[in-house]
């Protein structure tokens, strides 16, 4: 079995490679919708051999398996090879990857129907996948950082696809600098991490964290710099502005790279480095306190986001907040459960909402919709079933990934539990907002005549609200009678610093308080948004100043345009024309003048004749020449 | 006597070149030329472990015209055989006047690179150091651009003050020599100069270096040059011309002044960290597209002028996977440029947009080499960054964080440019633009190919220079 997994581990990875290879040299030649069906195709590949790859890795009766494939750099003691990690951590994440990334490139096939350079679309999203495979299966830091770059590079590619927009493209360049500075934090900590054990592979390195002790500064400062890189691609408090801006990109690039996978590459990471992450309390800590100032802060600019995606995109950041808090109370398992279910749900809801705009002609403004739930009833249950999941109402997935961080974070300190709890049920006050201004009362855009979307589009979804539905099963706890799957599948390659489970009757209080408020929560919205149908106000309508400020999403944007980003055209310019200009070239200048002011002769000779210092040079070599004879 | 053929190939072909008229003859017969040479170099790397030559050409003057190499040379010659044939074929496009003046001019500068490359002693390779800006000289004064005569003057009268600077070095130290005196490298190297002249001496070796590289400060006729030279021009200083500095300063300064160096160290490490930054952010703001490369070529070039006063395993394993890399993504991306120019006529920024409508090949192109120049994981430029990245923070990690700024400021100012030339909405003037054609493909296509090649599979290269590495870090005493 050992073998069949190093014979076809790299498969997975190669289908997608293959695929960007077709769609984007041939891309003059495919017809019709052939670029999506081999892009389709190649990726439910990669899905079977994952499949193949995770039985396989339960009968051979390792935990893990390294593949090598070759040596990439080799200079020293570093030594790093290009090889794969097959274990339980890595397959739950390429199963996500391909499954969900198969689904998607699916549905893409009737989304971007029509679309003039579909062929250039399936062949970005097939070099995503590959990516991303890349980056859950690398064997060692700098594989992972392949990935985790190329990801980055083809997220900005599909933010900016409809590239006449100047808008998009500056979205996507400011998606691509900000995940950039936070992969300079995380190369740095992997270069501290080569120098620390001599050497970057999981398992050396994780064999060796042992030595270090607890709390020592170095491990505070490795794990903190790995931490930059997860904020960055993770869209966390202070580098998260690119994510609402991100979505720019087609809809299923929202879904797949900037909800179910990219974003979470981040959460896996730090899971990945959980023996690391252990030995440094403070960082921990940074990480529940940034956690939950994303989960909550991103919530509630999310209750007066009126642009359908944006609502999705602040709600993912703040569900990526929630799995740092996860991560940040030791709990590795539980992100990662909640990163599956949020792969789900929050894939379905940007479908969903793509099959939304589709059917309202591109319109994204939720204050315009309204209604649609009898003219797609498809669209409207999977999204229901995704609302439920996202707000945590059991036996929905969400409901067992999102109560397990919140009991965690009541062991940890009943503080962290009531604001982890108030965001949640923000999470869901938004959530149902978005749902009955959309699908309730009367239709608001007249010109629009929605239709349910075909059928490549809503088999998609479907499947997707059936994992929704269901995906909490994976994990369910002992206190339901179930065995926590997923948390003790992943054992083998997380070490969690607390016992991932839920027990006693605390909790149980706990979970019914919260359902209570959940239920009062829904109540809330719908009398406000379908009894009295209250539409939000039109944008050039005066607010109080703090509903301003939400709207306007705090004016970070433009606090950050006015901290960096003008300082630093500034500073350029004032580099080029002040210094460069000004001092450094009219000093050189000034030098040759005045030297060539010094002699008489020099400026007789100086009066352009070019040739005089080629004459000059040789006459200096001849110099030399004679010099040396002499002395 | 290989390395002689390797030497003179260039300069006897461009003699010969001199007696044709006909253009497509004279290309042909350049750029052959230039591949044998590029052939024969990739021989000798893969079947002589090392090889010199010497011969008694003025024993009067304690001196020998010997020919020799090491990894480093090696390095050096591989970048300047590999980069020619393009420089050469790039020059196919249209009937240029004079063609066979400048293939001869180009072939002339060739050769003198090589020899100062292989050079075995001091004086040899000032001959052939000086050598290299007559012909460069009159490619940028015949076929530059705009402001040439007063440009290309100042980056004469520039360099060659650094010459002079260098000129006296040398003499002094021949005359510390023992015995006969000489200015083999052998016996410079064997001289114990006292640590107080080492201080100063530093500087005097170190100022041509570090005009021709150029490091910040040194580096104010560069921009104008680059931005002003013709494609040819451009390539050839961009891609060979600066590492000459490198390779001058690798010979000179670590095997002779050692404590000058190590002296100096932080110093000059500094003042090539603020080039990165400085150059970086300058670039971004830059609308002419060449002042802007010229900018980031200079950033690049400064961090690889850190990494080599670092000093250590990693940060000259990364100078030297940076040196090729370095020249092939330069020298590609100089191509694309110009390649716009032609096509549009311009070269500042804000006239340009939507070229990629009319032209979506060079826009792929455009990215890749994009890529391989902001150190994409998997190209050429992530190897030698991520090395010499390494070796800084070996270093410290301060100036890891400094010289990894590039990463950030890298894709600042390079993806604004390119989002400036070939997105946005369709522009009415380069609606009829001509996409990328034949002759760009066999440019294009296999530097691109060694971007990804190399930085996929780098091994060769880091073994190529793996003894003279180790060799080079026990120069410096250990402090």
């Amino acid at each position: 079995m050992v073998a069949l997994i190093s014979t076809i581990a790299w498969l997975v990875p190669a289908f997608p490679l293959l695929g960007f290879l077709i769609t984007g040299l041939a891309k003059n030649r495919l017809k019709n919708n052939q670029a999506g069906i081999i892009a389709s195709t190649l990726v439910s590949f990669s899905f079977i051999t994952a499949v193949i790859l995770f039985f396989s890795l339960r009968s051979s009766g390792q935990d893990s398996v390294t593949v090598t494939l070759f040596n990439w750099i080799s200079a020293g003691d570093l030594k790093i090879p290009f090889a794969f990690l097959i274990d339980h951590l890595s397959i739950t994440m390429m199963l996500i990857v391909t499954g969900v990334g198969a689904l998607i490139h699916i549905y893409s096939i009737g989304y971007m129907h029509g679309d003039e350079r579909v062929n250039s679309f399936f062949a970005q999203m097939n070099l995503f996948t590959f990516s991303m495979l890349l980056l859950v299966m690398g064997a060692n830091y700098l594989i992972l950082f392949i990935g985790w770059e190329g990801v980055g590079f083809c997220s900005y590619l599909l933010i900016g696809f409809w590239f006449k927009n100047p808008a998009f493209n500056y979205a996507a360049r400011k998606a691509f600098v900000m995940n950039r500075i936070g992969d300079l934090g995380f190369i740095l900590g992997i270069i501290l991490l080569f120098f620390t054990f001599k050497s970057v592979s999981f398992t050396e390195v994780f064999a060796q964290a042992g030595t270090l002790q607890a709390g020592a500064p170095l491990i505070t400062l490795i794990t903190i710099l790995l931490l930059v890189g997860a904020v960055g691609k993770s869209a966390q408090i202070p580098l998260y502005t690119w994510l609402p801006d991100a979505m720019a990109g087609p809809t299923p690039v929202s879904a797949l790279i900037h909800a179910a996978t990219m974003v979470t590459a981040g959460i896996y990471m730090i899971a990945r480095s959980s023996i690391l992450y252990n030995l440094a309390p403070i960082t921990l800590n940074i990480m529940i306190g940034l956690g939950l100032a994303t989960a909550i802060f991103a919530a509630v600019i999310g209750l007066r986001q009126n642009d359908i995606k944006k609502v999705l995109a602040y709600s993912t950041v703040s569900q990526l907040g929630y799995m740092f808090l996860a991560l940040g109370l030791g709990a590795y398992s539980s992100a990662v459960f909640h990163l599956t279910t949020h792969a789900f749900f929050k894939a379905l809801l940007f479908l969903g909402a793509g099959s939304i705009i589709h059917a309202m002609g591109g319109e994204q403004d939720i204050r315009k919709m309204g209604g649609l739930r009898k003219k797609m009833p498809v669209t409207y249950f999977t999204f229901l079933a995704a609302t439920l999941a996202i707000s945590g109402i059991p036996p929905f997935s969400g409901f067992f990934s999102k109560d397990l961080i919140l009991t965690k974070a009541f062991e940890n300190n009943p503080v962290l539990y009531v604001l982890a709890l108030g965001g949640a049920l923000i999470t869901c006050f938004y959530m149902f907002r978005l749902l009955y201004l959309v699908f309730f009362g009367d239709q608001r855009l007249s010109s629009a005549h929605p239709h349910e979307s075909p059928r490549v589009m809503t088999i998609p979804l479907i499947i997707l609200s059936i994992l929704s539905v269901f995906g909490g099963f994976l994990n369910i706890p002992e206190l339901f009678g179930g065995k926590s799957g997923l948390g003790e599948f992943l054992h083998s390659a997380i070490i969690s610093k607390v016992t991932e489970e839920l027990a006693g009757s605390t909790e149980i209080g706990l979970i019914i308080s919260s359902l209570a408020l959940l239920g009062l929560i829904i109540l809330l919205a719908y009398r406000t948004y379908v009894k009295k149908a209250i539409i939000p106000a039109e944008d050039s309508k005066s607010l109080s100043s703090f509903s301003k400020a939400i709207t306007n999403k705090f004016y970070i944007d433009e606090i950050y345009t006015a901290l960096f980003e003008r300082p630093f055209g500034f500073l350029s310019d004032f580099f080029f024309y002040n210094v460069e200009n000004k001092v450094l070239d009219a000093a050189v200048d000034g030098i040759g003048t005045a030297t060539s002011r010094l002699g008489g002769l020099a400026r007789k000779l100086q009066a352009g004749n070019m040739s005089f210092y080629l004459f000059a040079m040789v006459g200096g070599i001849l110099l030399f020449i004679i010099f040396i004879l002499i002395v | 006597m290989i390395l002689l053929i390797i030497l003179l190939l260039p300069i006897v072909t461009g003699l010969f070149l001199l007696l044709l008229r006909n253009p497509a003859t004279v290309r042909i017969i350049a750029l052959t030329s230039a591949i044998v040479n590029l052939l024969i170099t990739l021989g000798l790397i893969i079947s002589v472990p090392s090889a010199s030559y010497t011969v008694n050409w003025s024993h009067f003057m304690g001196t020998q015209f010997s020919l020799g190499f090491d990894g480093i040379s090696l390095i050096m010659i591989l970048l300047t055989n590999l980069l020619f044939p393009f420089i050469i074929l790039s020059g196919f496009t249209r009937a240029h006047i004079k063609i066979p003046v400048l293939n001869f001019l180009i072939l002339f500068t060739q050769s003198a690179l090589l020899g100062v490359f292989l050079a075995q002693n001091a004086f040899l390779f000032y001959i052939f150091w000086e050598l290299t800006l007559i012909p460069v000289y009159f490619i940028l004064l015949l076929w530059g651009g705009e402001n040439r005569r007063a440009i290309t003057l100042k980056f004469f009268i520039y360099t060659l003050t650094g010459s002079l600077f260098l000129l006296f070095g040398i003499i002094y130290l021949f005359t510390l020599t023992p015995g006969i005196h000489t200015t083999d490298f052998s016996a410079f190297n064997q001289l114990h100069i006292p640590a107080a002249t080492q201080t100063w001496l530093f500087w005097i070796l170190f100022v041509a270096f570090a005009i021709k590289m150029p490091v910040f400060p040194f580096h104010t006729w560069q921009p104008s040059t680059y931005t002003m030279a013709s494609k040819q021009g451009v390539m050839i200083l961009a891609g060979v011309l600066t590492k000459m500095g490198i390779y001058g300063a690798l010979r000179f300064l670590f095997p002779i002044v050692p404590q000058g160096v190590v002296y100096w160290q932080n110093t000059v490490i500094i003042m090539c960290l603020i080039g990165v930054v400085y150059a970086s952010v300058i670039a971004f703001r830059q609308t002419n597209i060449k002042r802007l490369i010229a900018f980031s070529s200079m950033a690049h070039i400064s961090l690889m002028a850190a990494a080599m006063f670092v000093l250590n395993y990693y940060s000259l394993q990364g100078l030297f996977f940076q040196v090729i890399s370095h020249g092939v993504t330069i020298v590609a991306l100089f191509y694309v440029v110009h390649l716009v120019q032609e096509r549009t006529g311009t070269l500042e920024l804000p006239q340009m947009g939507g070229l990629k409508h009319a032209a979506p090949n060079m826009a792929i192109l455009l990215l890749i080499v994009v890529l391989g120049s902001i150190a994409l994981p998997l190209t050429a430029g992530f190897v030698g960054e991520f090395l010499i990245i390494t070796g800084l923070a070996q270093f410290s990690i301060w100036f890891a964080i400094l010289g990894g700024s590039t990463m950030i400021l890298g894709a600042i100012y390079m993806l604004y440019a390119y989002q400036r030339i070939m997105l946005g909405d369709i522009n009415p003037a380069y609606i009829k633009v001509k996409d990328i054609r034949a002759l760009d493909f066999f440019v294009l296509i296999p530097l691109i190919a060694l971007i990804l090649i190399l930085g996929i599979y780098p091994q060769p290269i880091l073994n190529l220079v793996e003894e003279s590495v180790k060799a080079m870090q026990n120069l410096i005493p250990v402090n």
